[in-house]
């Protein structure tokens, strides 16, 4: 038959494989290429952190500072509560309740980010705004919690999976010895699960330093730095909502659109390697401890 | 204080912090519903939007959104499923094994923002192909890729050995043991992790944003060069004129009908994952 033979089947894993790497190739190329020539030959022109295309200038600082602030926050609210909650779902459930806990936990994942965006205007902000008496709602703690949220269901599914994957004897045993649940978690279940959690951690991590519509419906788009390190009630910018604000009035092949570029290869180089890094030490870990 | 004590209090932490994070999850559903339930009814999704949305329905956002769904679904199986062969069956050495697999690590960690840049500078700089549907697909099947490819080879290689060895008694090359073996029982896990992806293109926004979509006046395409218009970028010219009272009604109403096509594909992700756990058992 026509579509069986070795030769033809060969022929289409080859050029689905080609268009792949063809694919990622022309990404890393065109995002490196974009920016590294101008990066290189001026790097002045970036490490500051006055942002003004009409003054000819492209400082970075300000966008890497609301970057930081907002996954910092975002973590924050997410790791502890992520963690707990998959405690919860992981040690304190089984059968059926597991289940539907679980699955009403990760409805959250599919939620779009444009929506959490959508909540973050109009009720987010707002809220942000009258409790803390400020002019605008739109600020980095504003864009921090809405970060946290939408990072949540990762962390609960990843740690889950690492909690689960330690295997049942273990908490059989140290019951027997006469620990309490809350012992056998953090004596016997965490030191086992420890590696795997602080990869999870690691991959969430990527997410929030790459989340875009959310935040940039409200960050507030101010770039600068405030005096006060601390003071995050303030309008900012990260380097997702910079790109996607001024992508589309910068013209191709600009100093502006150049800029853009440097902004999109350096959050590039970071985001990928705190995901390669995360997952290389995501190991399958079911059986390893059989 | 007695270790009792402690195991208690540490129980109702945990207790108490599950039902915050489930409260959240219904309090975002609920907002959603409550907010978009009232602007939603059969006019709304057959109607073409007016004024720049803030009038009218959302009948061609929908079509485009949809047309993204299906077209990024059709090109990402054959590439998935490749990926996953590739990655089992003619990946020999562990080095190779080792560059699929951090690859497909990279490309999923890619922000989708930089998708955006890269398809526009690419695509519609380069190649010249404008702003165009067809460019949205490709993205968006890039981006599900690593997802789909890799659901497709934990189901490969969870194949039983016998149906291998089967396969070799019968002196099947291995074209058809990819074609008969491989494929009709390694397709489930694709499918799974297809719609588990398309979950994610739909809500998409940031990496079509300048090479696939229009803010208005996209109607149906006719090509697969044209823009077409879609609910997430909807949403997003809606809710920046929140001031807008009709104009943000209409933007609940775009999050529901977004809202349900996600718990419509997550469903059915759901039950093909059920149906699969069943028959790996047996």
């Amino acid at each position: 038959m026509w579509p069986l033979t070795e030769r033809s089947t060969n022929l289409a894993v080859g050029l689905s494989i080609t268009i792949v790497v063809l694919f990622v190739s022309a990404l890393l190329i065109v995002v490196i290429g974009g920016s590294a020539p101008s990066l290189i030959s001026n790097p002045g022109l970036y490490f500051n952190s006055v942002w003004n295309p009409d003054a000819q200038s492209y400082g970075v600082g300000a966008l890497l500072f609301g970057t930081t602030a907002v996954t910092v926050i975002a973590l924050c609210i997410a790791v502890p509560i992520g963690i707990i909650t998959a405690i919860g779902v992981s040690e304190y459930t089984r059968g059926v309740v597991r289940v539907v806990l679980k699955s009403v936990l990760e409805l959250l994942a599919g939620v779009p980010s444009i929506i959490y965006g959508l909540i973050g205007v109009v009720f987010l902000g707002e809220w942000i705004k009258y409790a803390f008496s400020l002019s605008s709602g739109s600020t980095i703690f504003t864009a921090g919690i809405l970060v946290g949220v939408m990072v949540l269901p990762g962390i609960i599914s990843l740690t889950d999976d690492a909690l689960q994957s330690v295997p049942k004897q273990y908490r059989d045993s140290a019951k027997g010895l006469g620990m309490y649940r809350f012992e056998i978690l953090l004596r016997v279940v965490f030191p086992m699960a420890k590696n795997t959690i602080i990869s999870s951690i690691l991959l969430v991590l990527g997410r929030a330093l790459g989340e875009t519509m959310a935040v940039m419906l409200v960050v507030g788009g101010l770039d600068v730095i405030p005096d006060n390190w601390l003071n995050v009630f303030h309008s900012g910018q990260t380097l997702t909502s910079k790109i996607g604000r001024e992508l589309a009035e910068a013209s191709f092949g600009s100093p502006h659109f150049e800029a853009l570029m440097v902004l999109a290869l350096l959050l590039m180089v970071i985001t990928v390697c705190i995901t390669a890094v995360g997952s290389y030490f995501m190991k399958p870990q079911r059986g390893r401890y059989e | 204080m007695s270790r009792r004590v402690i195991n208690a209090l540490s129980g109702g932490v945990v207790f108490l912090t599950v039902s915050l994070s489930a409260l959240l999850v219904f309090g975002i559903v609920g907002v959603i519903v409550f907010n978009g339930v009232g602007s939603v009814n059969f006019s709304f999704i057959s109607e073409a939007s007016q004024q720049f949305g803030a009038a009218g329905g959302i009948v061609y956002q929908l079509v485009g959104s949809l047309l993204l769904v299906a077209g990024t679904g059709l090109l990402t199986v054959p590439l998935a499923l490749s990926v996953a062969i590739f990655w089992s069956e003619y990946a020999r050495s562990i080095p190779v094994k080792r560059v699929i697999q951090m690859t497909l690590y990279v490309l999923n960690g890619v922000p989708s923002i930089i998708f955006g840049i890269f398809a526009l500078v690419f695509f519609v700089n380069l190649l010249g192909v404008g702003i165009s549907w067809g460019v949205g697909v490709i993205v968006l099947s890039m981006m599900i890729l690593p997802t789909v490819s890799l659901a497709g080879y934990q189901t490969i290689t969870a194949i039983p050995i016998q149906y291998r060895e089967s396969a070799q008694a019968l002196g099947f090359s291995r074209a058809l043991l990819i074609w008969h073996v491989l494929i009709p029982q390694g397709i489930q896990g694709v499918i799974t992790g297809l719609i588990i992806g398309l979950v994610r293109a739909v809500g998409e926004t940031a990496s079509i944003l300048f090479v696939a979509t229009a803010f208005s006046g996209a109607g149906i395409p006719l090509s697969l060069r044209e823009p077409v218009a879609t609910l997430p970028t909807h949403i997003l010219a809606l809710a920046q004129q929140a001031t807008n009272p009709v104009a943000l009604q209409n933007a609940w109403g775009s999050a529901l009908v977004l809202m349900t096509i996600v718990l419509v594909l997550s469903g059915i992700a759901f039950i093909f994952r059920l149906q699969f756990s069943k028959r790996s058992v047996v």
